[in-house]
């Protein structure tokens, strides 16, 4: 099993979902023949797909049975024990239960003085969240350890308390450890945990998890986009079941199945693309029926959009005889070539009519010159919602919409999570984080007043004043009036 | 703007101490039959009609919400706008004032822009908050959402459009007025209609559990039975151990503890832990609004011969007469003698008072085509440093649920 499989869009999953019609997949339940994300102690991730009967690797940490997983709700958490099985466990790391048994045993306030004793480290390692399995026993098995004795160590064999073992070996080793107070040693611990403990949460593949990981693969791919900025984005663009959105997405559907999740396969989704074929590489890993995305999704690119008369296929259905008469290649041909045409002026439609609940753009596109065009598709009072890496992109596309009447208030908005050391005493920021994330303008959509309006502003009574100026003076206060409106 | 109807305290009232029982329906629907199909925060709709709830846009930050009824007035420092001249417009169309002056815009509803509009009751739970905790914890169309407190129900707003009328939102507020209130303002949004549960309750002693959940609203097992636990509360510790009782047993729930406090955040994981709670994560969101502004481009060369410029107009005695004059004093163009047409026309703003490349002393409007300027991005005056600490959490039912064929024989599982 590779990390990244070939979709295979023709397995039906075994498993039907309750209540999910389009999508016969289950956000709850590990079920195969179906995408899921996998959590390491490293805080590394894999995508992988669940092929009943097969077996997963996961490198150093090792391998498992998909069997053993299937059927536990997602986000549970294993451990890889001998022959390949796993058995579900807690927690992927002790770290919350080192700090609550700390303040036991050492009171409160004074935890964070007094060394930690490999004793008490065994006490917590046996009082961690997995109690199920006693399984350190440290007292016979202090030794020094060479890198090749811990080469043999892992060479010896999966089992249930491998990691454990080693670690526990580790410290057993370190002359130093003692020594060491309690954050170095709990550091030193959760590293080795990272590196040796055979430990892997199975969880839902969403939006964020796809995010995520692209961002720890390629973060250009997803344009630099984070996980808020991305909830940031749906919100703002009021995604919602049933809804019809036009949507520019060069993330390569990332943006897009978030969408679908969202809206959980009711509504469409109008996508615009730059090539002959949209580019929509993440929904592979969206089990996702092709008929669903078909339904959902319809593409158009750049050609149809800006010249939809000229691209609009001119379809002569064949008449009754002439079926009859082709042969069978011919008719194979004719009904492709049909359906195309009907998907091609479909979406050409869906365009032209325009109306759409949002307009979303994920795009390296000169937005200054590219939003002008998507204006009008959008309806009433609906979202106009434009992400890009560099706010300098969304800065210019504001000033060249701020003389557009059809669009009210744009902004630009940037959101970034800091994440905490959550530990009760030792509440704290983590040291990093990722810079980036992205920015998002906002605006709503919304027709100007045919003939234009009068706006109430500064110089306003000096013109009832002198009626003659009023005419000149008008586009000045208009001006004026949208200065105290922005 | 609200009607009459709704308001009367008396049969909001009843209603309160009525709403689950069966006599509610009848009931309900006998007085709230006039805008029954209100359903602005689940669909669009074009054209406005009488009695639909309208946002009007006044200016950025100022939004109004009213319900359309003949007769009544949308005063605003802008003008006057009448409701029945609203009555056919477009949502989004620009109006003008009852006398030709003014205008405002017609919106129609979207929980961001409730967000920006609604009455405070609480402090509110901004968008790149709600967005995010959205995001995280995995809320979809269908989704089963418990929240605790409602406060303005800003929040609530957001939940009820995302889950849509497959997912059910489980609000609860323990203070009887703002209870009343919400479930006043649900109502008239339409939000009671469709997947919104609000119940007067103080969670922390009396629990989440709801004895005769509408049939619509009851999932399989006739119980609250939630994929998502958001809790806004003084004491989030305290209603945690009453969770168990009403999350999903058979799927993992995720649960966002809203706290502004570190000391709450330190009991609330306590809580969380001793709970069986697990990958507790507290974050800090912070969202930021971006001004776009334009600075002018003042180059050291024009600088330069600005000061050259005063320079020889003083030894003419010229610079001498101008401090006579008010210094900045605005005229029109006509008054002014093109004194100096030889030189770059651009630059001189202030004709017959030297070289004036920055327009000093004019009222220089930004972005103006006389002078150069360049595009830079300004931070709102009031960020919002600190909204609260977000904390994280997860509960897994740790059991396997389902059994799945075997498709292989070489691995048994135990």
């Amino acid at each position: 099993m590779s990390e990244t499989p070939d979709p295979s869009p023709n397995v039906t999953p075994a498993f039907k979902a309750e209540n999910e019609v389009f999508a016969p997949k289950s956000s709850t339940i590990i079920s195969p023949n179906q995408f899921a994300f996998v959590r390491l102690p490293s805080e590394g991730m894999k995508i992988v797909e669940l092929k009943p009967g097969g077996i997963i690797n996961l490198g150093k940490f090792g391998a498992f049975a998909v069997d053993g997983v299937l059927g536990y709700p997602f986000g549970q958490t294993f451990e890889i024990l001998d022959d390949n099985q796993v058995t579900p466990i807690e927690s992927i790391t002790y770290e919350a239960d080192i700090s609550e048994d700390v303040e036991l045993s050492e009171g409160g306030a004074e935890a964070a003085g007094p060394e930690l004793t490999k004793d008490e480290l065994t006490k917590l390692f046996t009082n961690s969240s997995e109690n199920n399995q006693n399984i350190i026993n440290i007292g016979s098995s202090i030794q020094k350890l060479s890198s090749e004795e811990i080469d043999s160590l892992k060479k010896s064999g999966a089992s249930s308390d491998f990691g454990q073992k080693i670690i526990e070996q580790i410290i057993a080793g370190h002359a130093g450890f003692d020594k060491k107070t309690i954050f170095s040693q709990q550091k030193y611990l959760k590293r080795k945990q990272q590196k040796f403990l055979r430990r892997f949460t199975m969880e839902y593949l969403g939006s964020s998890q796809l995010l995520k990981y692209y961002i720890e693969k390629d973060s250009q791919r997803v344009l630099d986009m984070s996980e808020e900025t991305l909830g940031l984005l749906l919100n703002y663009a009021n995604v919602r079941q049933g809804g019809r959105y036009l949507l520019v997405d060069e993330t390569g559907g990332v943006v897009l199945y978030a969408m679908m999740e969202r809206m959980k396969g009711q509504g469409t989704i109008v996508v615009a693309h730059d090539n002959e074929h949209p580019n929509h590489i993440a929904l592979r890993y969206s089990n996702y029926q092709p008929s669903m995305v078909e339904d959902m999704v319809k593409p158009i690119n750049w050609l149809q959009f800006m010249e939809p008369e000229n691209e609009r296929i001119d379809w002569v259905t064949a008449t009754e005889d002439e079926l009859n008469d082709m042969k069978f290649a011919k008719r194979q041909q004719y009904e492709r070539r049909s359906k195309r045409a009907q998907e091609v002026n479909s979406v050409i439609d869906q365009v032209t009519t325009g109306n759409f609940d949002a307009v979303i753009v994920v795009s390296t596109l000169n937005l200054p010159s590219l939003v002008p065009h998507l204006i009008g598709t959008v309806g009433g009072s609906r979202p106009i919602v434009l992400y890009h890496q560099y706010k300098e992109s969304l800065l210019d596309t504001q000033h060249s919409l701020s003389n557009d009447k059809r669009v009210l208030a744009p902004s630009i908005f940037e959101t970034r999570v800091r994440p905490h050391q959550t530990i009760p005493g030792r509440m704290h920021p983590v040291m990093s984080m990722r810079g980036f994330g992205g920015y998002i303008l906002w605006a709503t959509r919304v027709f100007p007043k045919e003939g234009g309006v009068t706006a109430v502003g500064r110089g306003v009574s000096k013109k009832k004043k002198d009626e003659e100026a009023k005419v000149e003076e008008k586009d000045v206060v208009m001006e004026e009036a949208k200065d105290d409106k922005a | 703007m609200q009607s009459r109807r709704c308001a009367d305290p008396h049969l909001v009232r009843i209603d309160a101490k009525r709403w689950q029982g069966p006599l509610f329906y009848p009931f309900r629907c006998s007085y709230i039959a006039w805008n029954r199909d209100i359903m602005s925060f689940y669909k669009y709709k074009d054209i406005i009609e009488e009695g639909d709830f309208v946002l009007a846009f006044i200016g950025r930050g100022n939004l109004k919400h009213i319900t359309v009824t003949p007769g009544s007035v949308l005063n605003t420092r802008y003008g006057s706008f009448e409701h029945e001249r609203m009555i056919g417009m477009k949502f989004g169309d620009q109006m003008s004032g009852a006398r030709g002056v003014g205008f405002i815009h017609l919106l129609h509803p979207s929980p961001e822009l409730w967000t920006i509009s609604l009455p405070h009751r609480t402090q509110i739970v901004y968008t790149p908050d709600s967005s995010y905790i959205m995001q995280r914890l995995g809320v979809t169309t269908g989704t089963r959402v418990i929240e605790a407190g409602t406060g303005s129900g800003s929040f609530s707003h957001s939940f009820a459009r995302t889950v849509g009328s497959e997912g059910v939102l489980f609000s609860y507020e323990f203070h009887e007025p703002r209870f009343l209130e919400a479930k006043k303002e649900f109502q008239e949004h339409g939000l009671l209609d469709v997947n919104t549960l609000i119940t007067h309750r103080d969670v922390c002693n009396g629990g989440f559990e709801i004895e005769s959940i509408p049939e619509r609203f009851s999932s399989d097992c006739k119980s609250v039975n939630a994929d998502v636990v958001f809790l806004d509360l003084p004491s989030p510790w305290t209603a945690i151990p009453h969770l168990q009782k009403v999350i999903a047993k058979r799927s993992r729930v995720g649960i966002c503890c809203f706290s502004p406090c570190i000391e709450q955040v330190e009991k609330t994981v306590k809580a969380l832990q001793e709970n069986g709670w697990s990958s507790i994560e507290m974050v800090e969101v912070a969202g930021k609004r971006w001004e776009a502004r334009k600075e002018m481009v003042k180059d050291i060369s024009d600088v330069v011969k600005r000061l050259k410029d005063i320079q020889s107009r003083k030894s003419q005695g010229i610079e001498n007469r101008r401090h006579a004059k008010v210094v900045g004093e605005k005229r029109e163009i006509s008054e002014v003698n093109d004194e100096d047409s030889g030189s770059e026309p651009k630059k001189f703003q202030n004709l017959g008072k030297g070289f004036n490349p920055f327009g000093k002393g004019l009222r220089v409007k930004e972005g103006d085509d006389q002078w150069t300027w360049t595009n830079v991005t300004k931070i709102e005056a009031d960020i919002k440093s600190h909204t609260s600490y977000l904390t994280f959490a997860y509960m897994n039912p740790n059991v396997r649920i389902a059994e799945f064929p075997k498709q292989t024989t070489t691995n048994e599982s135990s």
